[in-house]
């Protein structure tokens, strides 16, 4: 049977996946670092818990940003004009407010830094929420890039930024779990406010993963397509990395009360909801550009 | 009007042109000649397309048919692609061509990405005569040569006349009175792009998301060798 046909290569590979995963983290970390400021006594005053984060948290995301954003610019096929989607501004293209609401994060990062490096205490809540709110920014956008592609089925739908906001939620807890424990600082109030986010992240990436699940498998034809595609060349990321280490196994670390109550159990559960963190988009990402130079 | 576009759709718009191409598939002889005439006029680099002619063959012997189908930019009168360009490089002309602007694109590859059609690419970053590289391209409807007055190229080229060219909105056109008089097919129209390149009895394993799906594999091989060959120094990342 003779056939001939066309193969463009899907434009998106790793580099963005990591990307996507880098900044949303990013994000996440900076609303640890900056919870103790903006919400202070509120709940309790559990977000206190995170004071000891604050400055390397805020130091973390830095770091993050700085790796994360040569990365986007190097996946151009023209770094130098990586100021162009903000010189010409395109107001319908999530891209263009990514690269706006960027460098805004980074700004608010090292102005928060710079807050308390000086102890200028009225500069932080401000700082932090303005930067709280570019920082959440940033998996919005990723999703919403991907959403507004009316021509792709897998993403096209509004669930899509939702999950990248909760699925940044996850990684950032692990960055900030793990910190912590490592420096030794992962007390009592630590635990209890990081397991509440965790648990909700967790929790709520199971609800979206079976949202997924389900449209999938009773979908149109091109997810169909893209079911089969997911079941074929990911069946590993997804099913093992995303589905069963990256989203059962934490939900049961933290949902049984004997194991959430250990520092390390807590850690670990975060670390692997990170890892189904970066599967979930990655799988994601390549599967649904997959369908379009299958046709 | 959709939004996000430099000109509104110009589809039965008084006043207006709207250009757009008529393939009828009962004429296609899949000589590839329309490939051969794009890749002379743009000097198009090995292993990207501007346009191309699919080739399917269905049956069991002897009851077996085989199916030619030309695919390029259907310069949609609502393109995804515009819309999600981040720097505006590519652009809707107000005639409906759906063009792109090389001195401002940053090849961040979401055009291609929203492209239904897999009609765009990316060109080379290091190439020998023509110096345009790192950007994405496209077919153009031969613009250049349609503002002379000319055919596009592919069409001048087509010797079975296959490929009409016109304004739909003239009636009086070619392109008007096959699409009036033929039951005329665009490929995924349900994604709201309103595409303008018509199909005159295309094939179900041609216009279909599932039944279009490579069997053999053999093309995925090939493109998988060539981008592992080529990754990096000239070509970037991605996935096949």
């Amino acid at each position: 049977m003779f056939e001939y046909s066309e193969f463009n290569i899907a434009p998106w590979g790793w580099e963005i996946a990591v990307y996507f995963f880098l900044i949303g983290t990013a994000g996440m970390t900076f609303v640890y670092a900056a919870a103790p400021a903006v919400f202070g006594n509120i709940f309790g005053g559990i977000a206190r818990s995170m004071e000891p984060f604050q400055r390397v948290g805020m130091f973390v995301a830095l770091v993050l940003l700085l790796i994360c954003t040569p990365l986007l610019i190097v996946d151009l096929g023209q770094p130098s004009r990586f100021l162009y989607p903000i010189l010409h501004f395109h107001w319908t293209s999530p891209l263009s407010w990514g690269a706006l609401f960027l460098p805004l994060f980074g700004l608010s990062i090292l102005v928060f830094l710079f807050a308390l490096w000086k102890d200028k205490q009225g500069w932080l809540k401000p700082i932090g929420i303005l930067g709280m709110l570019l920082g959440l920014s940033m998996p919005l956008y990723t999703g919403l890039d991907l959403m507004v592609h009316q021509t792709r089925e897998l993403w096209s739908n509004s669930t899509i930024p939702v999950l990248f906001v909760i699925l940044s939620v996850s990684s950032g807890t692990a960055l900030a779990a793990l910190i912590q424990l490592v420096r030794g600082k992962f007390d009592d109030k630590t635990r209890e406010f990081l397991h509440w986010f965790l648990y909700v992240s967790v929790a709520t990436t199971f609800a979206l993963f079976l949202g997924e699940w389900v449209t999938l498998m009773f979908g149109s034809e091109e997810l169909q397509q893209a079911w089969a595609i997911i079941n074929d060349q990911y069946s590993l990321q997804f099913w093992v990395l995303t589905f069963l280490v990256g989203i059962l196994a934490p939900l049961v670390m933290v949902a049984v009360p004997k194991l959430c109550r250990s520092p390390q159990l807590i850690t670990l559960a975060a670390v692997l909801s990170a890892v189904g963190a970066y599967n979930f988009r990655a799988v994601l990402i390549y599967a649904g550009q997959l369908t379009q130079i299958y046709y | 009007m959709p939004l996000g576009l430099q000109a509104p759709p110009s589809l039965g718009v008084p006043g207006k042109k709207r250009w757009a191409m008529v393939i009828d598939l009962r004429r296609c002889i899949g000589c590839m000649a329309c490939v051969c005439a794009d890749k002379a006029e743009y000097d198009v680099p090995l292993g990207v397309w501007r346009t191309i002619v699919k080739v399917k063959d269905t049956g069991q012997f002897p009851n077996t048919k085989r199916h030619f189908m030309p695919r390029l930019c259907n310069h949609c009168d609502n393109p995804p692609c515009v819309r999600n360009c981040p720097t505006e490089a590519t652009y809707k002309h107000e005639d409906g061509f759906v063009l792109q602007r090389y001195e401002r694109c940053i090849a961040c590859r979401t055009c291609i990405a929203a492209c239904p059609y897999n009609a765009r690419h990316v060109l080379p970053k290091n190439r020998d005569r023509v110096k345009i590289g790192g950007v994405v391209d496209k077919c153009t409807f031969c613009n250049h040569r349609v503002e002379e007055g000319l055919l596009p190229a592919c069409v001048q080229t087509c010797l079975g006349r296959s490929r009409i060219f016109g304004d739909l909105n003239d009636p009086n056109s070619e392109v008007s009175r096959l699409v009036a008089r033929h039951s005329v097919v665009t490929l995924k129209p349900e994604k709201g792009t309103a595409p303008q390149v018509y199909y005159i009895r295309p094939d179900r394993v041609n216009t279909e998301q599932i039944r279009s799906q490579p069997v053999s594999y053999a093309a995925k091989s090939d493109a998988a060798a060539f981008y592992r060959h080529n990754r990096g120094s000239k070509f970037f990342s991605g996935v096949l």
